[in-house]
């Protein structure tokens, strides 16, 4: 019976009916074409974004990390290195910043330093953007902009929130465990693309362990003294607000902390544990001469029980759902939803973290003193963050960098 | 090894292309499934590997 439709509709009405289901086919892929173009904008916008950063006219050099581990040369890890040398002898401290790149008080607190740094004795070395990989890639399934806006007198300044772990498109597949080197603990396979899990890192490693190599190599080449890897951390993990120490640093980080929680703000400290390795408050202490710290400020953002993910809750901290795990005592830090957890309070705690914990290298090291300023806490909470971000326009052309 | 896992990192980009190059075929030549559900889903199923081929997502 159907040959004999067949055989009938052979002929115009099949022309027709072939050329029908032909322009449709061709309808349904310019649709997924043009939804792939619309629906991937924010995905292309992110990954060519340039946040920009006007340097404070005590920058002495810019340098790609490749300088000082070829490997990770021509990718996207080759992060650039600010150093701010006074030329007076003194000590070296490494701000790392966005190591895990959706905790941005981290780059934002090194973008303030980097912007307003004086120095008259010692080095200071900052990377803002440690992977700027993990910058350019939301996080799967969370749902969340792109971007933060930050309010400044002179206008609105953006900056990447980024994810927690390297960018597939630099390095895939991940492995079935990620075996650490050169400890050979096994990780969970993601950490593969995670900064914070791969130091001391590995000259023929995968991105992540070469980008995390070279970091170290800068610690050794520049003898760096004290290395502050700045993160922020979810509420429900104990570590928050909290000086992460290598043994070696655990005097200094706990004065640091001691003066902190008496004069500005809740501050704990924790030793670094000899058995949680690739972490840089471990790895860096045991595979360099630097004194390690990592600090942590609470970011309600990154919990997992915050209800929307927006731009606003990145910017005040403030979550009904935060407040009710408050009420049954179920985080780790303080928390008041009238006041949340600004932007503003983790980058003032961030500032005045890493000021404090190297003025306490200088008491217990004198050889190591590093005199440098930027603004702290209180300044942060006085003015705004927005306060000490500088105008590109108007800046100095050479002073400006992009990143 | 970092050149083999740049091949097989390079591998992954490859294979998102063939996937969607015979994606493409078969909404425009199939014998079997020719309803318009069919042609909504291979036109669907095509993006996350043109994306992945294109070095965008």
């Amino acid at each position: 019976m159907s040959r004999v439709r067949g055989e009938r509709q052979a002929g115009p009405a099949a022309e027709r009916a072939a050329r029908g289901l032909l322009a449709r086919r061709l309808g349904l892929l310019a649709a997924a074409i043009a939804l792939m173009v619309a629906g991937s904008r924010d995905i292309r916008a992110l990954r060519a974004d340039r946040e920009t950063v006007v340097v404070s006219e005590a920058l002495t050099r810019r340098v790609p990390l490749s300088t000082y581990f070829d490997g990770i040369r021509g990718t996207l890890m080759d992060t650039p290195v600010f150093l701010f040398d006074s030329g007076v002898p003194g000590g070296s401290v490494l701000i790392l910043a966005g190591t895990h790149a959706y905790e941005p008080a981290s780059p934002v607190m090194a973008y303030v330093v980097m912007e307003n740094i004086a120095v008259t004795k010692g080095r200071v070395f900052v990377i803002p953007r440690a992977n700027p990989s993990a910058s350019r890639l939301g996080m799967l399934g969370n749902a969340y902009p792109p971007f933060f806006r930050v309010k400044t007198p002179w206008g609105e300044k953006r900056y990447r929130i980024g994810d927690r772990e390297t960018h597939p498109l630099e390095q895939w597949p991940d492995p079935f465990t990620f075996v650490h080197y050169p400890s050979r603990q096994n990780l969970a396979y993601q950490d593969s693309r995670n900064m914070n899990r791969t130091f001391p890192g590995r000259p023929d490693g995968n991105l992540t362990e070469r980008a995390s190599y070279a970091v170290s190599e800068l610690i050794r080449r520049e003898r760096i003294d004290m290395t502050i890897d700045v993160h922020e951390a979810s509420m429900g993990y104990p570590v928050v607000s909290t000086y992460v120490c290598h043994e070696r640093a655990e005097d200094m980080c706990m004065m640091a902390a001691m003066v902190l929680s008496a004069e500005q703000f809740p501050m704990k400290t924790e030793t670094s544990p000899k058995s949680l390795r690739g972490l840089t408050h471990r790895e860096v202490g045991d595979y360099t001469q630097s004194f390690a710290v990592l600090m942590e400020t609470p970011e309600p953002f990154i919990d997992k029980f915050v209800g929307p993910m927006t731009e606003e809750l990145m910017l005040t901290g403030r979550d009904e759902f935060m407040q009710t795990a408050a009420d049954r005592g179920l985080l780790y830090a303080d928390y008041d939803i009238k006041t949340g957890a600004t932007l503003d309070y983790r980058v003032g705690r961030h500032l005045a973290g890493a000021a404090e914990v190297i003025r306490q290298m200088g008491e217990f090291h004198p050889e190591k003193r590093i005199e440098a300023s930027w603004p702290g806490y209180a300044d942060i909470m006085k003015h705004g963050v927005g306060f000490y971000l500088h105008d590109p326009a108007k800046a100095d052309a050479r002073r400006v960098f992009v990143n | 090894m970092i050149l083999l896992q740049e091949i097989i990192h390079q591998l992954y980009f490859l294979m998102s292309a063939v996937v969607a190059v015979l994606l493409v075929g078969r909404l425009f030549r199939r014998k079997t499934r020719p309803g318009l559900a069919y042609d909504i889903v291979y036109a669907y199923a095509l993006i996350p590997f043109v994306l992945r081929a294109l070095h965008i997502k």
